[in-house]
């Protein structure tokens, strides 16, 4: 047993060393990465070698390749720090030999019958699509979501997927600090409540979020200023009084909602607009901008 | 009651024995017979007549002939077997990471964007600078200025120059139907920094326009004086030695040894390198490319054909830029691992002995067996032309032995047909003359 024990110490040990002897050719480097390297943090520098004890810090939306022992290629792609030392496994080359692939080619060829010819097997040869892609990003946020301002109330942060997905990240950071989100959630739905998150903010400051299909990345930040009730309260009593003295209070709320939404003032405008719908019921117009309305912004 | 065999594998290996002693006659009883031996001969006369005969080019409507024209068995190592990637390090150690070469990307910079990526690429010390880029004519002067000022002052820079030959330029211009040339000589191209150079290398590679790059020349007379091509000069500021086995070896037309890709050599971005982005040790003591370098495949500006594509025989597009060419040139001959061509006729000779084995092999199945002769025939061929691409392609990437197993395939391939010929031929001069001959007796 107590041989067993010095084996499995062994092949630790012997492991470990070798995770450690592993060095590291920084290839590529896009966007915030940094290495730390006897605890010290430094910037990371496209051809730098860096050895197993090194980590490598990545900020969002930032890229690392590395080649390990000049034989082995990876790349680190999502945010978060890498101990190299972890990815000995990384460095292990395949030692497939020619001979072997060799075999293995004729045979494939041998055994493939292919898929027929464009004459006779039209679907099969339909993937060639005659025209150029203009985007990279599968999450689309509408324009109009750019800047949000925010003082409360029931109002979705919402966007469109080019891609199938089951799950979206939302991702929201601090204003001051883009790297790192303070706030992250897993949704299913294309859109998520700002009710949801704003528990995590502080009124009066503005923060950035984005979305992306689960374990991809997107770059495009908009931004939301949660705004004080105070602050609101200012700007409403201002637009109230802009208005002119024979104004119903139907048509009071339609205006009101027009000029918050032009303020980028979402989830209130919202609030008016049903409001003037309520007060005039038969205003084919109240009525009609309130289901746009909701319709462009994915309210329920 | 029956008995149990004290030793089951007896009769199997009985069986092998007696299987391997089968197919060793059926290969050489007829291996002496004056009719193999004629058949073979007859063979090579075919193949003979039709290179000699000047018969009309009637291939030039055969999709096959044009779609192999410019095909090579050993590409399938490249497209196909995993030889030059990373997965492969059992193909030998030139595979890995090259960490001598750095290729800098110039990308769409103009003469003063390139001005500061030489002058910034020069102050983190490489032991030598090479530009693949070339200038015609005059632009904005002050650009100018300050491109020829880094020139000047970068001795260590080798710039790419470009051999125009007059044999070349006269097919050219007779093909667009204009008056061929006064100058009649081979010459260099003008370069408007020419002044400027400390030294330069031609760049010119040798293959068909749009065809497969597969041969370099270290160096030419021109005037003469020699002139070596731009890797070369790039080794001889880096290893002397290198450069000197390289002369040693009086070849005008090297085999490219291609090994690499674009992604096992360290590429830097120009930006990124005027930006501080890399690393004081990533260029010291090395061997820095600038050229325009791009991974997009749509992208075939500067992008030429090589064995490392994909697609080994058919339409195509171009797959390495041409710096990468060079720079697997300039790995070659720092590893001294050139590629060896066999003499021709060792790849003859070979063909003679191992289509005079076919050949008893077929002979024996033509009269033995005659109901089996085109099944066996066929899956003989099958496996042959497996066996000779395989070791051919062996020879090629373990060795670096280039041999043209091409003859051999086309005699195994037409042996069959010519069986039938000389079987007619054979009976005929036996009726004739009394010619003695395995065929009389049975014919088919």
């Amino acid at each position: 047993m107590k041989k067993l024990q010095f084996v499995i110490l062994l092949v630790t040990v012997f492991g470990t060393m070798a995770a450690q002897n592993n060095s590291f050719l920084l290839y590529s480097v896009k966007g915030n990465v940094s290495v730390i390297e006897n605890k010290t943090e430094t910037p990371a520098k496209i051809g730098k070698i860096l050895s197993g004890s090194a980590s490598l810090k990545l900020a969002n939306g930032a890229i690392v390749t590395l080649i390990c022992n000049e034989a082995a290629m990876f790349t680190f792609g999502k945010s978060g720090t890498y101990p190299l030392n972890k990815f000995g496994d990384s460095c292990r080359v395949n030692t497939s030999s020619m001979g072997s692939n060799y075999v293995k080619y004729v045979w494939a060829q041998m055994t493939s019958h292919g898929e027929g010819s464009p004459g006779s097997n039209r679907k099969a040869f339909m993937n060639t699509v005659g025209a150029v892609s203009r985007s990279i990003n599968n999450i689309w946020i509408d324009p109009r979501l750019d800047t949000v301002n925010y003082s409360g109330g029931e109002f979705p942060l919402s966007w469109k997927s080019y891609a199938e997905a089951k799950t979206f990240d939302f991702l929201l950071y601090n204003s001051d600090n883009i790297s790192e989100p303070f706030y992250k959630n897993v949704v299913s739905k294309l859109k998520i409540p700002i009710t949801d998150f704003t528990k995590k903010m502080v009124p009066g400051k503005s923060y950035y979020w984005t979305t992306a299909i689960t374990g991809e990345e997107n770059d495009e930040l908009k931004v939301l200023n949660y705004v004080s009730k105070e602050t609101f309260d200012k700007l409403l009593a201002k637009l109230k009084s802009a208005g002119v003295s024979f104004e119903s209070p139907a048509e009071q709320a339609y205006r009101l909602g027009f000029m918050l939404e032009d303020a980028h003032y979402l989830s209130e405008a919202y609030q008016f607009y049903t409001k003037a719908a309520l007060l005039d019921s038969t205003n084919v117009l109240y009525r009609s901008t309130l289901m746009s309305f909701k319709k462009d912004y994915e309210v329920k | 009651m029956t008995h149990q065999p004290e030793n089951v594998q007896k009769p199997l290996k009985k069986g092998f024995r007696h299987h391997a002693r089968k197919l060793h006659g059926r290969f050489t009883k007829y291996l002496l017979e004056r009719d193999t031996i004629f058949a073979t001969a007859w063979v090579f006369i075919f193949i003979l007549a039709v290179k000699v005969i000047p018969l009309p080019n009637i291939h030039f409507f055969d999709p096959i002939e044009i779609g192999l024209e410019d095909f090579d068995f050993n590409d399938i190592a490249y497209s196909n077997l995993g030889k030059g990637n990373y997965a492969n390090l059992k193909l030998g150690d030139t595979t890995k990471f090259d960490h001598r070469i750095v290729l800098i990307n110039i990308g769409h910079a103009d003469r003063e964007g390139i001005a500061y990526i030489i002058d910034k690429t020069a102050s983190m010390n490489p032991k030598v600078i090479g530009l693949d880029a070339y200038f015609e004519g005059p632009r904005e002067p002050h650009k100018d200025s300050v491109l020829q000022d880094v020139f000047r002052k970068t001795k260590n820079l080798v710039v790419v120059s470009r051999i125009k030959w007059a044999e070349h330029e006269k097919k050219h211009k007779e093909e667009k139907g204009k008056e061929t040339v006064e100058e009649d000589k081979d010459h260099f191209l003008k370069d408007y920094f020419d002044s400027s150079y400390s030294q330069t290398g031609f760049g010119n590679l040798t293959g068909e326009t749009i065809g497969t790059k597969r041969h370099f020349s270290p160096y030419e007379k021109i005037d003469d004086s020699t002139h070596y091509c731009f890797a070369a000069m790039l080794v001889k500021n880096y290893d002397i030695k290198a450069f000197n086995r390289l002369e040693k070896r009086h070849d005008h037309n090297e085999i490219i040894n291609y090994s690499r890709r674009v992604n096992k050599y360290q590429l830097i971005e120009g930006d990124d390198l005027l930006n501080g982005s890399v690393d004081e040790s990533a260029l010291r003591g090395k061997i820095a490319l600038l050229a325009y370098v791009n991974n997009n495949p749509d992208d075939i500006e500067d992008k030429l054909f090589t064995p490392m594509n994909s697609k080994f025989a058919g339409k195509s597009i171009p797959d390495m830029n041409g710096i990468v060419v060079h720079a697997n040139i300039i790995s070659m001959i720092l590893d001294h691992n050139y590629i060896n061509k066999l003499p021709s006729w060792v790849s003859v000779i070979v063909a003679i002995l191992i289509g005079w084995l076919f050949m008893s092999y077929f002979v024996h199945y033509y009269l033995e067996s005659h109901i089996w002769f085109h099944l066996v025939a066929k899956f003989a061929q099958l496996a042959a032309a497996i066996l000779f691409v395989w070791l051919g392609m062996h020879l090629f990437t373990r060795y670096r032995i280039k041999v043209d197993m091409t003859l051999t395939i086309v005699v195994i391939v037409l042996a069959i047909d010519i069986i039938y010929f000389y079987e007619a031929f054979a009976v005929w001069i036996h009726k004739r003359f009394g010619y003695k001959t395995v065929f009389h007796q049975k014919q088919h």
